[in-house]
């Protein structure tokens, strides 16, 4: 590809020109002078001018100019890293231009790593990068979200569906917790723990996935790092961006529901005196409409001599497709880096941004205070169509089967949930310069981020809020502050044929949460909303806050590389944390990795096939800071209660103390292969890995209750798990040419979890469904299986009546038409012809076989076409919508038509009736999917037309985001993420996978951008 | 040079980070530091009290447990938890979600009495004053076990807190004799210690320690120690403000019942909730479905009486028509309970429980959840039972019996002229220890009394039978079912406990 790019450019008549001079050259020195410029015409500062074979050479000064004294028939070598290098051969040119193109192998390429960079060709450990257009190929809220598909090993989910502004779960490698957090640690240049800034502000993402890699981030590198690396301006000229680009987006998908008429009938079928409602109301249309996004992003960048900055602010809202849910962000980033004198550079980064989200209640918990009725998504298809909004009164309707619960307009268009976040960062840097090779670096961060959250439900709701209750306002605040202060000495020498670089450094940071919240009940009016709380006759318990964190470490890397063919890595950090217990404060995290770079070898060397080919190992231990502040200490805790009437101050002892806590271990071994064919057209890379997390802190299901302590289960460090995968990566170069490219880039990954050691080898039941279910039991930890694998009866179709088909049972009392089931054997083998909790057993696997991203890139001239594939196959998903909607007490699917009668006996679904909700395999389905994740093509104005518009760059695209979705799955959509009351805290994000309930629908959309650059 | 300087400081900024670790916890109580006054004392004790209206415990899951256990309660609504529907089927298992639930929340309230007794060591006050403040502490722990000894039998027993997880977490079971000692000494020390009266009933009084002595006692057949206590409550109900409430329906209404002299100890529900703590279930458990009638939004029909139940009881005793709901108002209308399943397919055509849904309060909503009731854990009426029945057991057809008897039904005539229920005469011994147990039944409906007399007077083949209100039990089993099943999986915790027989 890059001869062929000489090619292309030896066409320029400039180039000819220049080419033709040569031939009047004469074999002496002369002067060549000249300019180094991207494919931009940006001038490129520092680019490496060689004479070929010789030690002279010069480089280019921060106009990208340069001067060298050279003999004809010498050859100059123009490099620059990241670029591919060219070669000029002196025929009597006296000024030699030369536009250097980015290096589509990518092997010279710059990988940002902790604490500093390495060339990609020297990386040892496991590391996934992603590049600004893929994260900017279509918008997105939040950074998070592009890297979806974008890396192998990397898996990336939202919460909540489609909700605007709803997290995003980043799994790098799977679960290696059950109850810590198994978040991957953010750094954003250099501050750890930050939060990610917005895409277009983003010049690349690492993705550091191995110990080797991790280790130097020690107690906190357990789930991988995401070390993010901002825009900096560049010395030369101004540059000036405009983007912008405009969605319209609706719901991917709707259920297919019964209407009023055959919803009256169904009814009628399991309560005879049902009589139908006034009206015939689809709940889903009423609800979803058609949402938006704007995004907005200026940005102006560039430098001087000794200065460059980059500075931008960007506008993103979001309205959602359901009914009052929005999104709207404000965010400013600057970048300062100066060179103060030849030793000493200093820098500052600075963010700030204000996210304002209005949310309407979904995925709701199901707390059984309100019968799930404030989730107006699963209550859309929960609640009888035969119901208006409004009833003869002029009150919203409350449903007329089952749990009463407000119908989904209501609270979808009343509800109030409005979250306040604003997030600042600053970070200041000094970089010296000892002496040669030897630099020293320190920072000193501050970042906080305030969090204001309201919440109002109006008494017009009236099972949520109404009658007695007379409206409901809450309020929650919280400051988290997070201080941090690094400091570390690089040392870099050419010792033989070796390179030599040690890193050694101390680090300091303190993190602090303070948070509020106060609530009031039975206000004289509505339209206080939530800000006056003092307007309400009945106070809500306030709540006030305090944790705080100190970590203190010392860090240290050594990287040698031998003759560019051997490569060692070792990193060693130690951690001291003050929320780990009085006997353990201090832990330490080892790494080592070697890399062989196979291809340099001599018997390689020369090989035309094969132009990379490194082979990468690594072992090491990582942490995962489990403990959370003042968790090893004793404690009391407040506990409500009540004296003659009034409330009274009360303790209950909450746990003993446990000083021995430590925090979790992660053994992680990695290898590798990286290979380059054909000039690197073809680029695979293969990793295995193998990580067995130790020391898992697991509330002690082992402690007996009767001990008395609020927090039953004291934490104990006994759990192990095991993670252990494969990773593909491809990238290919197919067609290129003058004016068609095509290449595609397909990353593959397949991780299986295993529970290896629980307390007493004893099952961990755990519960996922919404409370109103008053299901115990919906998933299971079992050791030898995956982390929450599904749990309950095998459903084996519907009892016809007469005997029982072998291995079978139904419930007491059931008849024909009902659900039969496999009786499970007791341990002495026998069955009892009776369902009842003794029959439960595994019925389904959430984890996927393997996920997969594909994307191919078109260009043709001056349009580029992309169309990016994401998938997953295998692993179930529960359907709890369908436990709800084949339960007798709410609308159904179409399918509950086909039930069982005595004249339909051939269906899998039983006859009508009311029956407890019960978890099933009846209702776990496969979750494999293929997703049409992206689809764009885009224009950019051909050069002349630009310039004479004044601008540098225009470039117009309109895509099109998750047009297609292939899967078998009934439900809305086989991308699911419900956390039962768990609600996506760090254990029931571990655990609770593949279950399907009131998802805030995914969207599709269609987007027009626009890029300006002057 | 200067920018050497520039470096200095730098490095000075960092050296702000030198940390020695310790935590210093904010807004989180620590036992060793916690105790140091007699209010700090009381507010340990206030503890055990809170956990004791969590939902766990009388909010909902001990309470339906025992109310579905007994022959007076059915299940209404079909689709039901499978949890509780098993234990009014006697097909519990010993993973049963119920027991599990409660099981935790009873030892906390246990682990907190324990927590309120130690800690008075480390108040500096006089012994005496203390005293009167941990005898809550011991009545609440007495009050616990004594739950958990007749559900359970022999018992993981603790009476000081746990410091080591690991010697406290593998004791055997204590057998059920030693236990009913520990709790009687329990009661001994607070009915020293405990005032004539407090100032509310949810605090426990002498009069409550002696009450529940006579209850302790009766339960375990010695008869004469029953009578003795509650002879002595009797004689002082005068100094204990004791009194049977003129009107029945007082005790139900949580307007009245804060002023009612009937209880003598009782739990607080006043519409503060966090959670599920003093989240009182009673009422959306035992009410209609889709019922107008309270205003709160109906119940759900999960708890309610067999139809024999209500039709069994005679119309003129006021009790009846306090006990029970016969009719719902739907769409504005008076319905009789023949048709309350036409206006909610969950709800079931029978009269329901009308003790907890009549009187919720002001600020009753969420199907009476924030209810403001008063739960009487035992009340008047039950001590004059309670020495009625001990009396005939002591010496039969005793004209002192009657009388105790006498002065509860002519409440439940209400002075409405009837002569029902009649006064009592003449009965011989077993005549009357049946009359008592019937007038227990009735006089305490629905109040979670029954399954504890079904037990002790072994009643289960009678009322379980075909004959029985629930029509027949047929897994009812009188070797097993008597005793709740240990909770499986705190067997596996700790293997030293054993299992009850059946299970």
């Amino acid at each position: 590809m890059y001869e062929r790019r000489i090619t292309k450019w030896l066409k320029k008549p400039l180039f000819g020109f220049l080419f033709l001079m040569a031939s009047f050259g004469f074999a002496q020195d002369v002067t060549v002078t000249g300019t180094v410029t991207d494919e931009n015409k940006i001038p490129i500062p520092g680019a490496n001018v060689v004479i070929v074979n010789t030690t002279n050479g010069t480089q280019t000064d921060f106009d990208g100019k340069y001067t060298i004294n050279a003999a004809s028939g010498e050859t100059l070598r123009f490099s620059y890293i990241g670029y591919a290098a060219q070669t000029v051969t002196l025929t009597g040119q006296t000024v030699i231009n030369v536009t250097l193109v980015e290096d589509a192998s990518q092997l010279d390429e710059v990988v940002v790593v902790g604490y500093g960079s390495r060339k990609k060709s020297d990386i040892t450990g496991a590391v996934s990068s992603v590049k600004s257009e893929e994260l900017n190929a279509f918008p997105v809220l939040d950074a998070a979200q592009a890297l979806q598909g974008r890396a192998a090993g990397v898996v990336v989910q939202s919460n909540n569906g489609g909700e605007p502004g709803a997290p995003i779960n980043i799994r790098v490698r799977g679960n290696t917790s059950i109850n810590a957090s198994s978040n991957p640690l953010i750094v954003v240049d250099g501050f750890v723990g930050a939060v990610f800034p917005q895409p277009n502000d983003i010049e690349s993402i690492e993705v550091l996935k191995d110990a080797s890699a991790t280790a130097i981030y020690g107690s906190q590198g357990a789930n991988g790092v995401v070390l993010v690396t901002t825009k900096k301006g560049r010395s030369g000229r101004l540059t000036v961006e405009f983007n912008t680009n405009y969605s319209t987006q609706s719901t991917s998908n709707e259920l297919d529901l019964l209407n009023a008429d055959e919803f009256a009938t169904y009814q009628q079928a399991i309560n005879p005196s049902y009589e139908q409602g006034p009206a015939d109301t689809d709940w889903q249309d009423l609800i979803y409409r058609n949402g938006s996004t704007v995004n907005h992003q200026f940005s102006f960048s560039g430098g001087a001599e000794k200065i460059n900055f980059y500075a931008s602010a960007n506008y993103f809202k979001q309205e959602g497709v359901v009914v009052n849910s929005d999104f709207e962000r404000v965010t400013f980033l600057t970048n300062i880096d100066a060179q103060v004198t030849d030793k000493l550079k200093l820098g500052a980064n600075l963010f700030g941004s204000r996210g304002n989200q209005n949310g309407v209640p979904t995925q709701s918990t199901g707390q059984t205070a309100n019968g799930g009725g404030d989730d107006v998504v699963s209550s859309a298809f929960r609640f009888t169509p035969d119901l208006g909004v409004l009833d003869a009164n002029g009150n919203n309707t409350i449903n007329s089967v089952g749990d009463d619960i407000d119908n989904p307009f209501a609270v979808a268009t009343e509800a109030v949930n409005e979250t306040k976040t604003d997030n600042y960062r600053a970070n200041l840097y000094a970089d010296y310069e000892i002496i040669e090779g030897l630099s020293f670096k320190t920072t000193f961060g501050l970042s906080t981020r305030n969090i204001f959250d309201g919440l109002y439900r109006p008494s017009t709701l009236i099972t949520t809020a109404g009658g007695s209750t007379g409206g409901r306002a809450i309020v929650a605040s919280s400051q988290n502050t997070n201080l941090i202060s690094e400091n570390y000495l690089t040392y870099t020498k050419e010792i033989g044929k070796g390179d030599l670089t040690l890193l050694a450094g101390y680090s300091y940071q303190k993190n602090k949460t303070e948070g509020f919240s106060a609530g009031a009940e039975n206000f004289t009016s509505d339209s206080f909303s939530f800000f006056n709380l003092a307007a309400g006759a009945v106070q809500l318990t306030p709540t006030s806050s305090f944790s705080e964190r100190e970590l203190q470490s010392q860090f240290g890397r050594l990287n040698y590389d031998y003759d560019d063919k051997y490569l060692f890595t070792a990193t060693v950090r130690r951690d001291g944390a003050s929320n780990f217990a009085a006997n353990n404060k201090y832990a330490i995290f080892p790494s080592g990795a070697f890399g062989w770079k196979i291809s340099n070898e001599e018997f390689l060397k020369d090989n035309e096939k094969i132009s990379n080919l490194k082979l990468r190992a690594s072992y090491g231990v990582t942490g995962n800071q489990a403990i959370s502040a003042f968790q090893s200490l004793a404690r009391f805790d407040n506990v409500l209660s009540i004296i003659n009437g009034q409330q009274v101050g009360a303790v209950v002892p909450d746990q003993a103390a446990n000083p021995n806590l430590k925090w979790e271990s992660s053994f992680q071994t990695n290898i590798g292969l990286d290979l380059g064919l054909f000039s690197n057209r073809v680029a695979l890379s293969l990793d295995y890995y193998n990580i067995d997390t130790k020391d898992l802190l697991l509330a002690d299901a082992g402690q007996p209750e009767f001990l008395g302590f609020l927090t039953a289960a004291s934490i104990r460090n006994v759990g192990e798990i095991n993670n252990k995968g494969l990773e593909i990566s491809l990238n290919t170069v197919n067609v290129t040419n003058d004016n068609f490219t095509w290449t595609t880039d397909l990353n593959w990954s397949k991780n299986r979890n295993t529970v290896e050691t629980l307390i007493g080898g004893l099952d961990v039941f755990l519960d996922a469904s919404p409370g109103y279910f008053n299901i115990d039991r919906t998933h299971i930890l079992r050791e030898g299986e995956t982390a929450g694998v599904f749990w309950g009866f095998e459903y084996r179709g519907v009892y016809q009546g007469g005997p029982l088909p072998e291995g079978t049972a139904i419930f007491e009392g059931a008849e024909a038409g009902d659900q039969l089931f496999t009786d499970v054997p007791d341990e002495d083998g026998v069955t009892d012809g009776v369902i009842t909790t003794a029959d439960q057993k595994i019925i389904g696997d959430p984890t996927p076989d393997f996920t997969i991203g594909i994307t191919n890139n078109f260009t043709y001239k001056n349009f580029d076409l992309n169309i990016f594939f994401q998938g997953v196959y295998g692993g179930d998903v529960m359907n709890l919508t369908n436990v709800q909607l084949f339960n007798g007490d709410s609308n159904a699917t179409r399918e509950i038509l086909n039930s069982w009668t005595p004249s339909n006996t051939d269906t899998n679904i039983p006859r009508a009736a009311l029956r407890g909700k019960q978890i099933s395999s009846r209702f776990v389905e496969d979750g494999s999917y293929l997703r049409l994740k992206n689809i764009a093509l885009g224009y950019t104005l051909p050069s002349n037309v630009v310039e004479k518009l004044g601008m540098d760059n225009v470039r117009l695209s309109l895509s099109g985001q998750n047009l297609l979705t292939f899967t078998d799955y009934s439900g809305l959509d086989p991308e699911v993420s419900f956390f039962g009351s768990g609600g996506g805290n760090s254990s029931s994000a571990n655990t609770t996978n593949g279950f399907d309930f009131g998802n805030y629908p995914n969207v599709r959309s269609f987007t027009f951008s626009l890029n300006l650059r002057f | 040079m200067k920018t050497i300087k520039l470096v200095l400081l730098f490095i000075g900024i960092s050296v702000i980070g030198c940390s020695d670790l310790e935590e210093n916890p904010q807004g989180v109580l620590a036992p060793e530091t916690f105790f140091s006054s007699i209010a700090d004392l009381q507010t340990a004790v206030n503890g055990a009290y809170g956990h004791m209206t969590h939902e766990d415990f009388w909010g909902r899951k001990f309470s339906l447990t025992i109310m579905l256990r007994g022959d007076m309660v059915d299940i209404g609504d079909p689709t039901t938890a499978a949890r509780r529907i098993e234990h009014n089927n006697f097909n519990v298992l010993a993973d049963n979600g119920m027991i599990d639930g409660f099981w935790t929340r009873v030892y906390q309230i246990i682990g907190a009495a324990n927590q309120a007794i130690a800690g008075a060591e480390l108040v500096d006050a006089d012994q005496d004053v203390k005293n009167e403040v941990i005898a809550q502490a011991y009545f609440a722990r007495a009050f616990t076990y004594f739950h958990l000894v007749r559900l359970f039998g022999d018992l993981p027993y603790l009476d000081a807190p746990v410091t080591d997880i690991v010697a406290a977490g593998s004791i055997n079971r204590t057998p059920a004799e030693e236990v009913y000692a520990n709790i009687i000494a329990d009661l001994e020390f607070a009915e020293t210690w405990l005032p004539n009266t407090q100032p509310a009933r949810s605090l426990p009084s002498k009069a409550a320690a002696q009450g529940y002595l006579a209850l302790v006692h009766l339960t375990r057949g010695d008869y004469q120690l029953a009578y003795n206590k509650a002879k002595e409550v009797i004689d002082n109900e005068g100094t204990y403000e004791l009194a049977l409430d003129p009107d029945f329906q007082n005790l139900f209404n949580s307007a009245t019942i804060d002023a009612s002299q009937e209880p003598l100890f009782s739990l607080d529900f006043e519409a503060f909730r966090n959670g599920d703590d003093g989240q009182d279930y009673a009422p959306a458990l035992t009410g209609i479905r889709s019922d107008e009638q309270y205003g709160i939004g109906g119940g759900w029909s999960v708890a309610v009486p067999a139809l024999s139940v209500f039709e069994d009881w005679d119309d003129d005793d006021y009790r009846k028509a306090v006990s029970f709901d016969a009719t719902g108002v739907f769409d504005g209308n008076v319905e009789p309970f023949t048709v309350f399943r036409d206006f909610n397919s969950r709800a079931v055509n029978r009269p329901h429980i009308a003790k907890y849904t009549r009187g919720t309060g002001t600020t009753a909503n969420n199907n009476g959840r924030a209810s403001q009731h008063n739960y009487s854990m035992m009340r008047y009426a039950e001590v004059l039972l309670i020495a009625a029945e001990a009396l005939n057991e002591i010496s039969g057809g005793n004209a002192e019996a009657f009388q105790y008897v006498n002065r509860i039904r002519e409440r439940a005539r209400n002075g409405n002229g009837a002569a029902v229920p009649a006064d009592v005469s003449g009965l011989s011994q077993d005549e009357f220890r049946d009359l008592v147990m019937e007038e227990r039944r009735l006089e305490l409906a629905f109040e979670f009394k029954r399954w504890y007399d079904i037990v002790r007077r072994r009643m289960g083949n009678e009322v379980f039978s075909a004959s029985g209100f629930e029509g027949e039990k047929v897994n009812f089993d009188p070797n097993q079912d008597y005793l709740l099943p240990m909770p499986a999986d705190e067997l596996a915790r700790n293997p030293n406990l054993t299992q009850n027989p059946g299970y």
